[in-house]
């Protein structure tokens, strides 16, 4: 921009104020801001306008007149250039959204455009009882969305570390997850049901916690996603046939993957519905899963019971299974990341599942599953096979019917590890719109893996996150999971949002307590 | 909202502490200007209770009427064996409850240890309110780490008594590791562990701290131990003398027991510090001619330590365990922290150090330390205060009984909470019905010495060969130690669950008439002088003035 370019900030306190400013400036193609020493005229202007939520929108003008509002004082007239019809339309439907949220006319707000820069507190002062019944019921509500996120999650990302994440590391993550959802933290609030649903969110954090404190953990929970640990070995990538039409573009194109996760591989969940007949895969997930039992190191011989189920308490090396690594030997096609395209876990599934192995397909399709929505489970779920085992328990920890608050193990999603992903590079350097068409342009090539296309919809996502403009970022995440839901990026870009919102609620509650956060 | 202030309900002495105005722990004084208050009641034969110094004053001459080191007897049944001890050697009388809880009886009124308990609380409340010049109704208060269920709710029980909300029960080293660690949240992992030897009870914590998160690793202990035993030891030691001189059982009379319990301690803390020291009791007793007993004698350090050598060694086991518990060697410790009054015993500093190869810390005052801990971690829960948080752990297995007497551990313990554990059992018999499901807690793999929480039974489960019906368990637990049973048949989804709360001992009804009539009674608690000899006296209902009766 030449020199010369006079960069203002506005904040939008209210969205009130920001259906004021659109109704009475933006439609018009001015804007007048107040100004105690007023820019020349012909100045070029750029404002970044901030809304309340968070999303900034970007105008540019020159100043065209210097003038006095008889209810603003002096200032300066802006001719607005043409705003962006992407812009506009992104306000209009925020105002729309907000008014339906609100259930009263946010138009209500055309006639009192009075308030010029006033600044409306962020809720209507209905009384303090009501706001913070409010505010708790909008806290509980988005811890709630919290919690279906993170159980979508493998353990790394509900705690947010990487996967090659020390102990160090992964104590420092747990400690700051811990500030902010410890059940203590939520002990100054009045609702019952508040603290429960924060009691749910803080079991998942310390059962990933548990899981990956130590290294032999880490190390298990990587096998059970199908990756190596440490030496993330590019030379693996390589091979990944699966899209069996579709060779090649497999070590640059296929991994844009970063955010573009592979199809998780296997839905180790999904073998959790077959459970009984297939011990193994089980074994690591549900002893994993089992955080609970076999958190610690005192080991309980089991019992000689009558009742045979010794399972959990044991590590899962203890059964004859492997865990997962047992699956992936059946994988023609060498194992981690991306043959984890799902190739791998297709022997077990099939029986299962009978879902057509595509291969390429088959993660996606799998994928859906993890979603963890119980109907397909249920009808999935074999009733036990009393035949099946001498094996004593399968340690069937995922209850086919879910309604209970479950130790859900996350799809293992197989992410990360881009190197050299082309997409992925363009992302980092903040070419979005780049990285937009090169995804499109991958998505044409290979029209049936939806995994493209999801990954279409995670970049224009992350590109609204550059733009600070949340609903639509969430939006696009949304979609791209329901496009592809093994899609790990949107998957952890969706919980980070989530999160987001839960802690502003609870800094809004907090602050109606009049406590500090 | 009122404050919330920490209590340290100790079995020797309690002390109540609260968050300033600059938001650090400090200890609160009543108008008579101490901080602790010994944890002893005492009842007039006219029903008048008196808590703390006054009442170990009266102990001397209203013996069988004062009670002291009821933490001992809180949440417990009459018939474990240190509680037989107890007995043996109190001069009040120690009886079985209905249910089989250790209860006192004073003038021949049957009294719960919940509401002796809950006359400590109340002047401690007192104490909190006279120094802040506000009412309070809330609280944390302080329990040791090792304390199963029972004890815990029962503690509970005795601040609802007492009027008070009790916020959270909190461990005894935790809050500890809280006081000593407030001040140094510098970076940088460190892994301590909190000896707290105190006048009961013993608990061992291995924890982590790291940026204000203070993580319990394992907790171990003995809640049957403490300086109450070492003194026991040297009781006895002169009960039996004295048999033996003069033919005369001094547990027969109670006045002289209090005398002799009381001339015990004090010589005892004499010799922390000193190699020796003398008891005189002059007029002790009368022996069988009518002849006093003026009993004299130099006691030493050396012998307490020979007397008590098993006690000693009793501290190392649990410190062991937790250590394996955690997975670590002593050698990874950086700093033992050491809590309780008996931590101050030369023999027992030289244990700690021997069990973990270093010298313990003595910074703060091992009297205060548990209750500014409380008060840190009450600010914590109020809000004000957000730099800490406190992980901490169940201290002891959770399991079913299974069998006769075998006990199948479900939630094994050290597990943070909260927490979910799941498993898996089947039925013993063909075409099985139902299935009944016991809860308890413990460590043994006898379920009979675990202490039961409750039951939950599955019904109409649908036919089957043995072992083909199984049953999952699923047990959550929560931050405050409340738990939900979850049994669910997998075959058909039947399910059952059951929230857990262990009973305080006493049923609501009982407590609810307890309040009643402590509301009709007005009870002179460390009643102040005034001038012309008139008496405030204070309930938390009526302010009466009553002429002072300071000979009671």
């Amino acid at each position: 921009m030449p020199a010369g370019l006079l960069s203002i900030k506005l904040r939008c306190a209210s969205w009130q104020q920001l259906a004021t400013i659109y109704k009475r400036d933006l439609s018009r193609g001015s804007m007048f801001l107040r100004a105690s020493a007023p820019p020349p005229i012909g100045t070029a202007v750029r404002i970044d306008l901030a809304l309340p939520s968070a999303s900034v929108i970007v105008l540019t003008g020159t100043v065209a007149q210097h003038r006095t509002d008889p209810q603003r004082g002096s200032g300066v007239e802006l001719e607005l250039a043409p705003i962006p019809s992407q812009t506009i339309w992104l306000i209009e439907s925020a105002l729309e959204a907000e008014s339906k949220r609100r259930q009263t006319p946010a138009t209500g707000v055309a006639t009192g455009g009075a308030p010029g820069g006033g600044a409306t507190g962020e809720l209507p002062a209905i009384g303090q009882g009501e706001d913070l019944v409010a505010a708790e019921d909008e806290l509980i509500k988005a811890l709630l969305a919290e919690a279906e996120s993170l159980k979508k999650l493998n353990p790394f990302l509900v705690l947010g570390v990487g996967y090659e994440a020390s102990d160090a590391d992964v104590r420092a993550a747990f400690g700051e997850l811990t500030k902010r959802y410890h059940p203590d933290r939520f002990a100054r609030y009045e609702s019952a049901e508040l603290r429960q649903v924060a009691a749910e969110i803080f079991i998942l954090i310390r059962d990933a916690y548990r899981k990956l404190s130590a290294e032999t953990g880490r190390a298990q929970a990587l096998a059970a996603l199908g990756r190596a640990p440490a030496p993330r070995a590019v030379p693996l990538r390589a091979p990944t046939p699966p899209p069996v039409a579709v060779p090649p573009p497999r070590p640059a194109a296929r991994q844009p993957t970063a955010s573009i996760p592979p199809a998780p591989s296997t839905i180790p969940e999904t073998i959790a519905i077959p459970k009984l007949r297939v011990p193994e895969p089980n074994d690591t997930s549900s002893a994993a899963s089992n955080a609970g039992s076999s958190e610690t190191p005192t080991a309980r011989p089991s019992q000689p019971l009558p009742i045979p189920p010794e399972a959990q308490r044991t590590q899962p090396p203890r059964a004859s299974t492997p865990g997962r690594s047992g699956a992936l030997p059946t994988v023609p096609i060498p194992s981690p990341p991306s043959s984890s395209q799902g190739i791998p876990r297709v022997p077990p599934r099939t029986p299962s599942q009978g879902i057509p192995r595509v291969p390429p397909r088959t993660p996606s399709q799998g994928v859906p599953r993890v979603g963890s929505d119980p109907a397909p489970r249920a009808s999935t779920s074999q009733p036990l096979p009393r035949t099946s085992s001498s094996q004593p328990l399968p340690r069937l920890d995922a209850p086919s019917t879910d309604h209970r608050p479950v130790l859900a193990t996350p799809p293992p999603v197989l992410t990360e590890a881009s190197d050299g992903n082309p997409i992925d590079q363009l992302l980092e350097q903040g070419k979005f719109d780049e990285a937009i068409l090169a995804a499109k342009v991958m998505a044409k090539k290979f029209p049936s893996d939806r995994t493209y296309r999801a990954a279409v919809e995670v970049c224009e996502g992350l590109r609204y996150l550059a733009l600070r403009d949340r609903l639509e970022a969430a939006q696009r995440f949304e979609s791209a999971l329901e496009i592809d839901p093994s899609n790990e990026r949107a998957a952890r870009e969706l919980a980070d949002m989530r999160r987001q919102a839960t802690n502003e609620r609870k800094g809004l509650l907090t602050r109606l307590m009049g406590k500090k956060e | 909202m009122s404050r919330i202030i920490g209590i340290d309900l100790g079995t020797s002495n309690s002390c109540v502490a609260v968050l300033d105005g600059k938001g650090q722990p400090t200890t609160l004084a009543g108008l008579d200007n101490e901080r602790t208050t010994p944890s002893w009641v005492s009842w007039s034969s006219s029903g008048q209770v008196t808590v703390g110094t006054r009442a170990k004053r009266q102990a001397v001459t209203s013996a069988a009427a004062t009670v002291y080191g009821v933490k001992r007897l809180i949440g417990r049944k009459v018939n474990a064996d240190d509680v037989s001890w107890f007995a043996r050697l109190a001069p009040f009388r120690i009886v079985a409850a209905p249910n089989g809880d250790a209860w006192v009886r004073i003038h021949g009124q049957p009294i719960s240890p919940q509401e002796v308990a809950s006359h400590i609380l109340r002047r401690v409340r007192q104490v909190a309110e006279e120094a802040l010049d506000e009412p309070v109704t809330r609280c944390v208060i302080t329990v040791p780490a090792y304390f199963d269920d029972a004890q815990r709710q029962a503690t509970r029980v005795a601040g609802q008594i007492a009027g008070l909300d009790v916020v959270r029960i909190l461990n005894e080293p935790t809050a500890a590791a809280l006081a000593y660690g407030a001040h140094r949240v510098t970076g940088g992992r460190r892994l301590v562990a909190v000896f707290d030897l105190g006048g009961g009870t013993f608990d061992i914590s291995i924890m982590s701290v790291e940026n204000g998160i203070f993580e319990v690793l394992a907790t171990g202990g003995d809640s049957a131990l403490g300086g109450d035993d070492w003194d026991r030891r040297l009781i006895e030691r002169i009960v039996d003398e004295v048999f033996d001189s003069h033919r005369v059982d001094l547990t027969g009379i109670p006045m002289a027991m209090s005398r002799l319990r009381e001339a015990c301690e004090n010589a005892k803390k004499a010799l922390s510090a000193d190699r020796e020291t003398v008891i005189q009791l002059p007029f002790l007793a009368n022996d069988p001619h009518g002849a006093p007993i003026n009993f004299e004698r130099v006691v030493t350090r050396d012998q307490i330590d020979a007397l008590t050598k098993d006690l000693l060694d009793r501290l190392e086991a649990p410190c062991r365990r937790a250590l394996e518990d955690a997975g670590l060697t002593a050698g990874d410790l950086e700093e033992v922290l050491l809590v309780g009054g008996m931590s101050r015993w030369p023999a027992v500093q030289a244990m700690v150090e021997s069990i973990f190869g270093r010298k313990p810390s003595k910074g703060a005052n091992p009297d205060e330390v548990v209750a500014l801990g409380a008060a840190a971690y009450a600010g914590i829960l109020a809000g004000d205060s957000n730099d800490a948080a406190l992980l901490d752990v169940t201290p002891h297995d959770i399991g079913i009984r299974v069998g006769d007497t075998g006990f199948a551990v479900v939630l094994p313990r050290n597990s943070m909470l909260p927490v979910r554990a799941r498993r898996l059992f089947a039925t013993t018999h063909d075409d099985q019905k139902f299935v009944s499901i016991e809860l308890y807690q413990g460590d043994s793999s006898d379920v009979t010495e675990n202490r039961k929480l409750g039951q939950v039974v599955l019904e109409d489960l649908p036919p089957g060969p043995a072992g083909s019906t199984r049953v999952e368990l699923v047990i959550t637990m929560d931050v405050e130690s409340i738990m939900s049973v979850t049994a669910r048949e997998l075959r058909t989804g039947l399910e059952t669950s059951v929230t857990i709360r262990p009973s305080g001992g006493l049923s609501q009804r009982e407590i609810v008439e307890i309040i009643n009539r402590r509301r009709q009674e007005t009870s002179v608690v460390s009643p102040l002088p005034m001038e012309g000899g008139m008496v405030r006296v204070t309930t938390r209902e009526h302010a009466v003035t009553r002429p002072s009766d300071e000979k009671k």
